[in-house]
């Protein structure tokens, strides 16, 4: 990796100057408990968001000292960003700070098109600076797991692979920036995808070809998506759902075994042998809950500024999936859904 | 049948909710009107549902002022389909009428419900008196009503709607819900407490109503009944849902057993309840852990999700043996209202709908 030659230039000491730029619900859920198991960049945190009140609130609550209502005000003083924006600002916000030589850890999805995303990595290329994502699945022992046994092809040839992700959608979200007619940019595909289809990716080690998507916009985003894939031999399915509950598991067929478990179940790994033996094989990990993962991933981020530590996902791992997403918006169809169809309203005359 | 030429701009209330997100998404797809969709909040899977069409969504708390005042401003017609606890149904229907008065507007439609009469028995049209049972919901809606009627006579063009129950894609109680029980082996024919009258009406019809009701002159200043063709019993409700699902047969449940089982899910429950409210969230978190449960957690999701299918004495009670029917004998006569989706077409297209989105998986 390249060592950025400014690193530490804005820093007293060890520890890295950070900023998050913007503080809301994942900022807050997230990052900010993690920071707060890290004293050391806590007491040098810069909090940006846009809406003052909303940073006083979190930096009262939080102990962050330093804030700032535009990121511009921050580019110079700062070792590392975190970009917790809604994702349609992640490609231009990024590309400020790593224009400027600031090592930057991007909430997903890192860009909402392939193109976006190479300009960001070459641009931190250029600048001798890291660009990494916040994947958090990827940290999940679970799927670490499932990454080892597939290259070891531990149970022979994936045969089949299925992810589904629903629920009512509940996330706090201040903005509302993914359903405000005014900022909304693609729906749960570039929400939730970016899990899922990475983990796919990631899990087999290629981008699989898409077969079949599909979705329910109707001009706007979508809030249901289910998508088709193939990779040689293997059909892969996903689904996912902002409007109600699904199995959320994954599961694995290989040759073999068939993994199933349900995709936040990052302590275990259920197994099922061919032979009908049910193994469930527990996996080392202090997280109790999903936030918990944000210390792992500030930490690294933390590492990668200040000693030169790798990230944990470097942003040119995750562009199979960026493509994939696209492929998906481009080849969209809408489901057949009969309860949208034929309608009509009767004709009479309007109330004056 | 055609859209209107002279286009209204329709403010929904409550446009996250089953029947505003309906009438948003009929009156869309239909180009009937300009839709602003009015919510309470962004983060809620109702407005998933609405950003998926190009139509405006705003915030509009009803109990804030502000926010209604913004809402209302612009718009033809307002149908107000919120639902919320007393307070809101009362003060938030109140905010609405008294921002309706200053602009202005062609109509006020106020989605009530069949509730507001009690309990009564027969056939119930609108001349029947209302009926408060202590049902916050049921009461509340009176108070609205009673509020709409006095706008009405400070010149607020207000007509009411009463819909009995509106069943049908994305409905959560009659469909998603009940076919959960049914799937679960805990509804079946109740034998002596099924045969009370279920008036069903299918979510179209609904709107249809809604759409007359916006439209017609002679609807100002009037309560309609909202109902279907159809007026099945209970039982005949839950053999076709579970017909509908393919699932085996229902067996017969003896009032004895039916009540008894109904007294220990209630007692089960309260017993919960009191527990829950002496437990610290600390000490709760704790014992029943976050997304990774403990043992006790699991038995206790378990527990919950058993006993949330389970039936209530208060239906027993006073909802399956209720024998009301709400006639829309008046919206036909006078708004030239017709139902068009009898039981069985409903629940075809309902059950569709819980297939799609993994119901029945």
């Amino acid at each position: 990796m390249n060592k950025n030659n400014r690193a530490h230039s804005k820093s007293d000491g060890d520890t890295p100057r950070i900023a998050i730029i913007g503080c809301g619900a994942f900022t807050e859920l997230f990052y900010l408990p993690a920071f707060a198991k890290r004293l050391d960049a806590l007491r040098k945190l810069i909090l940006v968001d846009s809406s003052a009140e909303r940073l006083q609130k979190l930096a009262a609550e939080n102990q962050v000292s330093t804030f700032r209502t535009n990121y511009h005000d921050v580019l110079d003083e700062v070792d590392g960003a975190i970009i917790a924006v809604p994702h349609q600002f992640h490609h231009s916000i990024s590309m400020d700070f790593l224009r400027k030589g600031v090592h930057v850890l991007c909430e997903k999805p890192l860009a909402e098109s392939p193109d976006e995303a190479r300009e960001m990595i070459a641009q931190a290329e250029k600048s001798g600076v890291t660009l990494s994502v916040n994947h958090t699945q990827r940290l999940f022992p679970a799927n670490i797991k499932i990454k080892e046994l597939l290259i070891q092809r531990k149970f022979g040839q994936p045969l089949q692979m299925s992810y589904a992700w629903g629920d009512a959608f509940a996330w706090p979200t201040a903005s509302g920036f993914y359903f405000n007619p005014k900022t909304r940019k693609g729906g749960i595909l570039l929400d939730r995808g970016p899990h899922a289809l990475d983990l796919i990716c990631w899990w087999l080690g290629c981008k699989p070809d898409l077969v079949l998507s599909e979705n329910d916009s109707f001009g706007g985003v979508e809030a249901v998506a289910h998508v088709r894939l193939q990779s040689g031999d293997c059909m892969i399915e996903v689904k996912l759902s902002w409007l109600n509950e699904l199995s959320n598991n994954y599961s694995i067929r290989c040759e073999l075994a068939e993994i199933n478990n349900n995709f936040l179940g990052w302590w275990q790994l259920p197994i099922r042998h061919k032979s009908g033996k049910v193994e469930i094989v527990p996996l080392h990990s202090s997280e109790r809950d999903y936030n918990d993962f944000g210390l792992k991933i500030v930490s690294n981020f933390i590492d990668v500024i200040r000693k030169d530590d790798a990230p944990l996902i470097p942003a040119s791992e995750v562009i199979p999936s960026i493509e994939l997403i696209q492929e998906c918006y481009l080849k969209a169809q809408r489901f057949n859904l009969p309860w949208y169809q034929n309608l009509e309203v009767p004709n009479v005359s309007p109330a004056r | 049948m055609s859209a209107q030429h002279d286009k209204q701009t329709v403010l929904v209330t409550g446009a996250a909710g089953f029947v505003g997100a309906r009438v948003v998404e009929i009156l869309h797809l239909t180009g009937a009107a300009e839709v602003r969709a009015g919510i309470r909040q962004w983060s809620s899977a109702g407005v998933a549902r609405l950003a998926r069409f190009p139509v405006d969504i705003l915030i509009c708390d009803v109990m804030n002022k502000t926010q209604v005042e913004k809402a209302v401003d612009g718009v033809t017609t307002i149908v107000h389909c919120v639902l919320g606890d007393g307070k809101v149904n009362v003060e938030g229907t109140h905010n609405l009428l008294e921002a309706a008065k200053k602009h202005g507007l062609r109509r006020f439609v106020h989605i009530s419900t069949a509730e507001v009469y009690g309990e009564p028995s027969g056939e119930i049209a609108e001349t029947t008196s209302y009926g408060y049972t202590g049902s916050e919901y049921a009461d509340s809606k009176i108070e609205a009503e009673r509020l709409c009627f006095e706008y009405h006579t400070h010149g607020v063009p207000v007509t009411i709607l009463r819909p009995s129950i509106v069943y049908g894609p994305f409905d959560k109680m009659w469909i998603a819900y009940f076919a959960r029980r049914l799937q679960s082996g805990r509804l079946g024919i109740f034998k002596g407490y099924g045969e009370g009258f279920c008036n069903l009406i299918y979510i179209d019809d609904l709107v249809q109503g809604i759409w007359l009701a916006s439209n017609h002159d002679a609807a100002v200043g009037e309560a309609f009944n909202m109902n279907g063709p159809e007026i099945i019993t209970w039982n005949e409700y839950f053999r076709r849902l579970n017909a509908a699902l393919n699932l085996p047969d229902l067996p017969e449940i003896s009032p004895s057993r039916a009540r008894f089982k109904a007294m220990s899910r209630d007692v089960i429950g309260s017993t919960l309840k009191v527990i829950q409210s002496h437990i610290s969230e600390r000490m709760k978190k704790r014992l029943i852990g976050g997304i990774r449960r403990t043992t006790m957690g699991r038995v206790a999701d378990s527990a919950r999700s058993s006993m949330n299918l389970a039936v209530e004495l208060r239906e027993l009670d006073h909802v399956y043996r209720r024998k009301a029917i709400y006639t829309a004998a008046k919206a036909q006569r006078i708004l030239g209202y017709r139902p068009k989706f009898d039981v069985n077409a409903s629940l075809q297209l309902s059950v569709a709908w819980l297939a799609h989105h993994g119901f029945l998986a």
